[in-house]
């Protein structure tokens, strides 16, 4: 359903600034990234939902390609850390340094202090390194030696990994993987977004076009995009809804683990960031069922016997989304 | 082997006939017992003889009914019917007997009108039932909630009543798991799914979106669900 057409109620939402964001981000990735919508829309909504993002694809389906154009997309600070197997927590963090001339200690910043976070293929580190991330991602503050550093905000990490059957990849830790808002499924492209990729590239537009992305937003934008998108309006309903959807999917059969408090709240507030980008201040059903299988497939864990059978954490997610009547 | 079954036969051979020669003759000895000939009790049997439990006279067969002879000739004629056809299975008759009778009753019924469809009903593996479309009284409701003024309520009865005009058309298939969204691109016919786009969309500003709606406002959307309504 097309929506916005037509005046339908006075707007109590100013959303101009927020809609115009969201076309020129869209505008400015789609010069380069040929097709993944979703992808596209997902990683707005993680950004407008204050939420970090954990894409997920085989090598060469440009992962870290789109997490690159959206950090530049953002004029805010941007660093980059490669996951390696022999990567240390303080390479990430930061060290005390002996300072030899005021004969103290001082504390080097590590990568992760920044705005956007690229971290690339994160599944390389073991479980060791991943757990550096912990306190960052979800208090945006870090303790070393007793001092706690305050992240500025905007924070948003965004991740890349190859599934986890590739070579020399590490399972996440449940606790980290509950800390990512969404997981991004990168999937191959179609026939004609195959051809208009070569064609790209055989053009060599694309590099060019990368070094030229203008920033079209700023830390401060999003900062007060978040804050508009937080207070959009939830039916009692709906909340209901996204309990019983996270309650079944503790109580069902398929599945070992189930949602976290975290993943209700998570898939509220995706479901407000989807809303926003389709220029609505409150959520619908529709919203949350499309947020609910991308910010639980990584939060929910199959029963081994599931696992051989076959499934995948989407089919169950699918099932329990439609056992469960829709509020209206 | 050979050889422990030889030597036991033999042995149990030599045995039994010096058992043998050691009988000694049987003597034959006569019976002296006093012999008394029984007679039948004449008396009891006439008693038994006049009871109608042991009579077994068979009762004369009575001349065949219309109804009998009607069920005669149609067993014959069906047979004969079905061994022209190459069907001889003594069951096969019995089996389309059985089919024409139930399609009987499903005329029956069907004229009688109590095969008319009726509200879907909601299978069991759904958590629960808010409430069913088909089971509300929506006219009476929507009046009572105008009434109180709750415009609100009005929206989503009047939205209700639309999905259950839809599903006794046959244009959508209700489901309580189905959103709005998903019976938009259920209906086929542009005209019927710009409308029932347009009427969803005011739903879900009113209802959703928790827009505050007075009697004007309503009076606007009211005329689109009327508007829906005659294009079904």
């Amino acid at each position: 359903m097309e929506e916005g057409q037509e005046e339908l109620f006075e707007q109590r939402t100013d959303l101009s600034r927020l809609n115009n964001a969201v076309e020129q981000i869209k505008a400015t990735l789609g010069k380069i990234i040929v097709g993944q919508q979703e992808t596209i829309d997902l990683v707005i909504a993680g950004i407008l939902a204050d939420g970090h993002i954990l894409i997920e694809g085989v090598p060469g389906v440009a992962k870290t390609l789109t997490a690159k154009l959206v950090a530049k997309a953002i004029d805010a600070a941007y660093s980059r850390i490669q996951f390696t197997p022999d990567l240390m927590p303080s390479d990430i963090l930061g060290t005390p340094v002996f300072n030899p001339k005021t004969t103290e200690f001082e504390f080097k910043h590590g990568p992760i202090f920044g705005n956007i976070i690229l971290i690339d293929e994160i599944n390389r580190a073991p479980a060791k390194t991943q757990s550096a991330l912990f306190e960052v991602m979800e208090e945006r503050q870090l303790t070393i030696d007793g001092t706690t550093y305050k992240m500025d905000e905007p924070f948003l990490v965004l991740a890349t990994q190859n599934p986890v059957e590739q070579e020399g990849t590490y399972r996440l830790p449940e606790a980290q993987l509950d800390r990512f808002l969404f997981k991004i499924e990168v999937k191959y492209p179609t026939l004609e977004e195959e051809i208009a990729i070569i064609s790209q590239q055989h053009q060599q537009r694309t590099a060019e076009q990368i070094t030229h992305i203008e920033p079209v937003l700023s830390a401060q934008d999003i900062v007060a995009l978040r804050e508009q998108v937080r207070g959009f309006h939830v039916e009692p309903k709906i909340l209901e809804f996204v309990a019983k959807i996270i309650i079944e999917t503790r109580n069902n059969k398929s599945l070992f683990l189930g949602g976290s408090p975290r993943a209700s709240l998570a898939i509220i507030n995706a479901a407000k960031a989807l809303a926003a980008i389709k220029g609505r201040d409150f959520i619908t059903p529709d919203d949350v069922i499309w947020a609910a299988p991308h910010v639980l497939r990584h939060r929910i864990m199959l029963t081994p016997d599931k696992e051989m059978e076959g499934a995948t954490p989407d089919d169950v997610i699918n099932q329990i989304i439609h056992k469960i009547e829709i509020p209206r | 082997m050979k050889r422990l079954f030889v030597v036991l036969f033999c042995l149990f051979s030599v045995v039994i006939a010096f058992a043998q020669k050691s009988k000694k003759p049987a003597v034959l000895k006569k019976d002296s017992t006093a012999i008394t000939v029984q007679h039948f009790n004449d008396a009891a049997i006439k008693k038994y003889a006049a009871d109608p439990e042991f009579q077994y006279v068979e009762g004369q067969k009575a001349e065949p009914s219309w109804w009998d002879r009607f069920w005669y000739w149609f067993w014959q004629w069906l047979g004969d019917l079905l061994s022209s056809a190459g069907l001889s299975h003594p069951s096969i008759k019995y089996i389309l007997v059985g089919l024409a009778a139930i399609g009987g009753l499903f005329l029956i019924l069907k004229s009688a009108g109590l095969l008319k469809r009726t509200a879907k009903k909601v299978s069991l593996p759904y958590q629960e039932s808010l409430e069913n479309i088909h089971e509300i009284d929506f006219d009476s409701e929507i009046e009572n909630a105008i009434a109180l003024r709750n415009f609100r309520l009005a929206v989503r009865l009047q939205y209700l009543k639309c999905l259950k005009q839809l599903s006794d058309a046959g244009l959508i298939n209700w489901q309580i798991d189905k959103t709005n969204t998903a019976y938009y691109y259920e209906l086929t016919n542009p005209v019927q799914r710009e409308a029932f786009g347009s009427i969803t969309r005011r739903f879900e500003y009113v209802w959703y979106g928790d827009f505050p709606i007075d009697e004007h406002a309503f009076g606007n959307i009211n005329v689109l669900f009327q508007q829906f309504k005659t294009k079904l």
